[in-house]
């Protein structure tokens, strides 16, 4: 069975832009800008997803930026916010982004529960996928990153469809 | 009237009392559960007017929470908030009794155009 992807990098930015409408920047004052150039992160979150699709879907970010989000999700100063908070936060958003990507995928997709991992996203490796779509962004000059990885075995299937 | 929130995330149980506060509903007793048996145990337990659930919790899913309520005769209103939307997930709630079904992110306007017929 061929599973075509439909998430492409617009997609991916329009659900996090509604994470930032939503959340992060209700007031529309700090928007994500979107940049060309791949941002380097400090810590990430990511959830798996099996099924009509398999793959991760990746959030990554600086510290800075992850700290602002929490800050911003709990309704706290950053100075007061803790690694747990960071944490929580970091899988919230992991899980949000996520389930927006499973519900563009055909029907019969399992969502994971979130992983977080405060080091940049380069030290978590996913054998046997492929990154096929990325978002870069910058929070007021903090990056910020969304990406999706494919199962191979997922792109042979399509391959040999 | 009473409120249950029922999330395995803290996160999102702070966001969604936040945002019931900013739609104006932040007068209402709030309760909180962070798994599905909790969210049934407390529903029967605490008599909430409104349940506001998650749909993927430990223990038990959101809708197997509903659907246990509903074969026990409960007829509290029950409503889902999460980060999953697919068609067959709407069908299962709305199956199962569903009074809502709201998509993470959500903003306070969601909330007020969802929970005001509800809460008055």
């Amino acid at each position: 069975m061929s599973v075509e992807v439909v998430v492409n990098t617009s997609d991916l930015f329009e659900m996090v832009e509604q994470v930032w409408v939503s959340y992060l920047d209700p007031e529309g004052v700090n928007p994500l800008i979107p940049t060309d150039e791949e941002q380097p992160s400090d810590v990430h979150s990511s959830v798996s997803i099996t099924g009509s699709w398999t793959g991760h879907v990746v959030y990554a970010s600086s510290t800075v930026a992850a700290k602002k989000a929490a800050a911003a999700f709990l309704a706290m100063g950053v100075e007061e916010v803790s690694e747990e908070d960071v944490t929580d936060v970091l899988g919230e958003l992991a899980n949000i982004v996520g389930g927006n990507v499973k519900a563009m995928l055909p029907a019969g997709a399992l969502l994971s529960l979130p992983q977080v991992v405060l080091a940049p996203d380069s030290a978590t490796k996913y054998p046997s996928a492929e990154r096929i779509t990325e978002l870069y962004g910058l929070w007021e000059g903090e990056p910020v990153s969304v990406s999706m990885w494919q199962s191979r075995n997922e792109m042979n299937k399509e391959e040999t469809a | 009237m009473k409120i249950l929130i029922a999330d395995d995330s803290r996160v999102m149980r702070q966001i969604v009392t936040r945002t019931l506060r900013q739609a104006g509903f932040g007068d209402h007793d709030l309760v909180e559960a962070a798994d599905g048996q909790e969210t049934l145990d407390k529903t029967v337990a605490e008599s909430p007017d409104l349940v506001i659930s998650d749909w993927n919790m430990p223990e038990m899913t959101g809708v197997e929470v509903l659907r246990k309520l509903r074969a026990a005769g409960n007829d509290v209103k029950f409503g889902f908030v999460t980060s999953e939307c697919t068609p067959e997930m709407q069908q299962a709630a709305e199956a199962a009794g569903a009074a809502f079904f709201i998509v993470k992110p959500f903003t306070a306007e969601r909330f007020d155009e969802v929970f005001s017929p509800i809460l008055g």
